[in-house]
């Protein structure tokens, strides 16, 4: 029986890459704010769920640590205080995308071969699988993508999320996740981080009466 | 302990300081703290001094380059409290905006730099470092306008992307230690990694990746070309004291880290990799600031941009290398953060008298704010590298180096830069000091020549003449150490 729940644990791993995807591509077709907050939710939702396979076949307490931390950080706590702010902002709610969502799938899909190959050349020596490791370089690379096309402050905020999303998985397919330790201070630092960004929001929409921090140009050159 | 004493200090002044509702008491229990604070740093120093290093568990080592960092952090910090006592007056009561936030989140600054300095691990060194862009956010957009309010969010934005590439970089550094055999609990103890060094040759292209991830992330706040977007907004918006800081203190915390990196990685892969890069990132930033700077229109930003130009300096002297290239650049660590601090000083004293720091705006300050302007006559000189200050030594040392190897590119580049940024700053500061205006006549004699602020500014003035000088025995012995350290 336990082989069996190690197998399917093992399963996990490798077919949650695909719920990744979908995430990535998703988040790229958005309209809206919030639509992309419970999108991250949904995303780190699949992480945890990864870190407790981890957990269950390599028998790792530190490991369902991680699991619990991600679950109420990241799926519950920071989508809630992102949608929080969201209703008190009462700003619009549109992504500000610079680029429509029709041609962002085209480039989102782009990215995803682009991260495919790019893994190939680190195969070898990562010992991991290509499909787990190619959807966490396709998260950091949507990341990217998603904080130069859309032009929202709260877009940016979960861009960046996306992104530290991907370094995540990037550790836990290839060694497992990072020292407890370390991987408490990341967490600890995203939600500081979090709860500044919500602070300078605040003082964006009351100086510039918008979010859209494509305008904000008073300072160059 | 003492390490952990120097560690936590500035967290607990930090907390205390915000109990202090009164300006007067915030600023002298501030001063208080950062004296023990000091003193603290000092018998640190000592003690690595005598010893050679100093451990506290598993988390914290000061070794001879920690030393020699924290000795210039302690007094640039001291410096910026006794230049804020005065300068503190200016600030509107606000919410996060009263004097005692601002030294509640300067201690919280001090509190994170000092974090990357003594920590042993990678891991740590790397949330550290997240956490002084965090804990200077709210320091660059204090004045809630809206330049610092953008300001603060792009520096904020770019600086947690930037590191976030330095948090790939630093897991996949993890990742190659554990390949190469170190047990996972030490592969981010940046000691075991020198050691092991020659067995990550292994995994080479690993290393490979996470070192052009760790310089594009830390380089982010070093501020080297392409990556220095944030830095002259930053720079410029923030209150002087907190430019001084970010300019003194928070780019050579990240220079800090790339030395180490680059330590491991030259063991590992031998000279060749590492060095062009930074070499490439050090050619780039020179050039870029060098030419940005004729063209500014405010005092700070051009500070900023002269930021950015010695960054490339001492990326340079990395790249190139060897005991003068590495001599040079450790040195000038050192004298730009005590050069830039007094420039910093002064204009910030320019713009809280005047109202401005415009240059266009700016007319005669030699005339209305005379030893300000004397301040700022030997910054100029000072900055611009030439006898008798600090930065004609450490510069020359770089010079040197490339000169001996017979790195044409790099010579070049570097006289090519510095002589055009002389011009750029003997214009900018000539046209503000000395041409006469009518618009000034009515400010009269501003209140000049006295109090806290001018010995700060004093103090800077003379330890770049010492080390334009000679190089006191002690800190030329702990720099040498310091390189030992690398070795």
């Amino acid at each position: 029986m336990g082989v069996v729940f190690e197998m399917a644990a093992l399963k996990v791993l490798s077919s949650a890459a695909v719920l990744l995807f979908g995430t990535v591509l998703l988040m790229a077709t958005a309209r809206r704010i919030s639509t992309c907050a419970w999108l991250f939710a949904f995303q780190s939702l699949v992480l945890a769920t990864e870190v407790a396979s981890v957990a269950y076949t390599q028998h790792s307490r530190e490991a369902w640590f991680v699991a619990g931390m991600v679950f109420a950080v990241k799926v519950i706590a920071i989508p809630y205080a992102l949608l929080w702010l969201m209703r008190r902002l009462h700003t619009p709610h549109d992504v500000g995308a610079s680029i429509s969502p029709g041609h962002s799938v085209f480039v989102m899909a782009g990215v995803i071969f682009v991260s495919f190959w790019a893994v190939r050349l680190y195969l070898r020596e990562l010992r991991a699988t290509e499909v787990t490791l190619a959807a966490a370089v396709a998260l950091i690379l949507s990341a990217a993508f998603l904080m130069v096309t859309r032009n929202k402050a709260l877009m940016q905020v979960i861009a960046l999320l996306v992104l530290e999303n991907g370094i995540f998985l990037a550790a836990l397919v290839t060694i497992f996740g990072m020292p407890l330790i370390i991987e408490m201070g990341i967490v600890f630092d995203l939600l500081m981080g979090l709860f500044l960004m919500g602070i300078f929001v605040f003082r964006i929409r009351d100086t510039f009466d918008h979010l859209d921090v494509s305008r904000l140009r008073r300072l160059r050159g | 302990m003492i390490l952990a004493l120097v560690f936590f200090l500035p967290l607990m002044a930090a907390g205390l300081v915000l109990t202090l509702k009164e300006r007067r008491a915030a600023t002298l229990f501030a001063l208080a703290a950062g004296l023990i604070e000091i003193a603290g740093i000092a018998f640190t120093a000592w003690r690595v001094y005598a010893s050679g290093s100093l451990e506290f568990t598993k988390y914290l080592r000061a070794d001879s380059l920690t030393a020699f960092f924290l000795i210039n952090i302690g007094a640039v910090f001291f410096l910026v409290l006794l230049y804020s006592t005065s300068y503190i007056r200016h600030i509107p009561a606000g919410r996060f905006s009263s004097p005692r936030w601002f030294y509640a989140l300067l201690f919280l600054f001090l509190f994170t730099i000092i974090g990357v300095y003594l920590t042993s691990n990678l891991g740590l060194l790397w949330i550290m470092m997240e956490a002084t862009t965090l804990a200077s956010a709210l320091l660059v957009g204090f004045y809630n306008t809206e330049g610092a309010i953008e300001a603060g969010w792009k520096y904020l934005i770019v600086c947690t992307v930037g590191l976030a590439f330095a948090l790939f970089g630093t897991i996949v550094f993890y990742i190659a230690g554990v390949r190469a055999g170190i047990s996972p609990d030490a592969a981010l103890q940046w000691r075991v990694l020198l050691h092991a060094a020659p067995a990550l040759a292994g995994s080479q292209a690993l290393i490979k990746l996470a070192f052009v991830f760790l310089v594009v992330g830390y380089g982010t706040k070093i501020g080297l070309v392409p990556m220095h977007s944030w830095l002259p907004d930053a720079h410029a918006e923030a209150p002087s004291p907190v430019s001084a800081m970010l300019s003194a203190g928070l780019l050579n915390c990240a220079v800090y880290a790339v030395i180490r990196y680059d330590a491991i990685v030259t063991h590992s892969l031998g000279a060749a990799f590492s060095h062009h890069l930074l070499l490439f990132f050090g050619a780039a930033s020179l050039v870029v600031a060098g030419l940005l700077m004729i063209v500014q229109q405010d005092l700070k930003r051009l500070l900023a941009y002269s930021s950015v130009e010695h960054m490339g300096i001492i990326a340079t002297g990395l790249g190139l290398g060897g005991f003068f290239g590495m001599y040079g650049a450790l040195l000038h660590t050192f004298n730009h953060s005590f050069a830039k601090s007094l420039l910093f000083f002064s204009a910030g004293h320019v713009r809280e008298t005047v109202g401005t720091s415009k240059i266009s705006e700016l007319r005669g300050l030699a005339r209305i704010l005379p030893w300000t302007s004397g301040a700022m006559v030997v910054g100029v000189i000072a900055i611009a590298g030439l006898p008798p200050f600090g930065l004609f030594v450490s510069e020359f040392s770089v010079l040197r180096e490339a000169f001996s190897q017979a790195h044409w590119f790099a010579a070049l580049i570097l006289l090519g830069t510095l002589s055009i940024v002389f011009s750029a700053m003997t214009y900018h500061f000539l046209k503000v000091l000395t041409s006469h205006s009518e618009a000034h006549e009515n400010l009269g004699r501003l209140r000049d020549g006295k109090g806290p602020e001018f010995v700060a500014m004093g103090i800077c003035a003379v330890v770049l003449i010492i080390f334009g000088i000679t190089i006191p025995l002690p800190f030329s012995n702990l720099l040498h150490a310091a390189m030992g350290v690398l070795q």
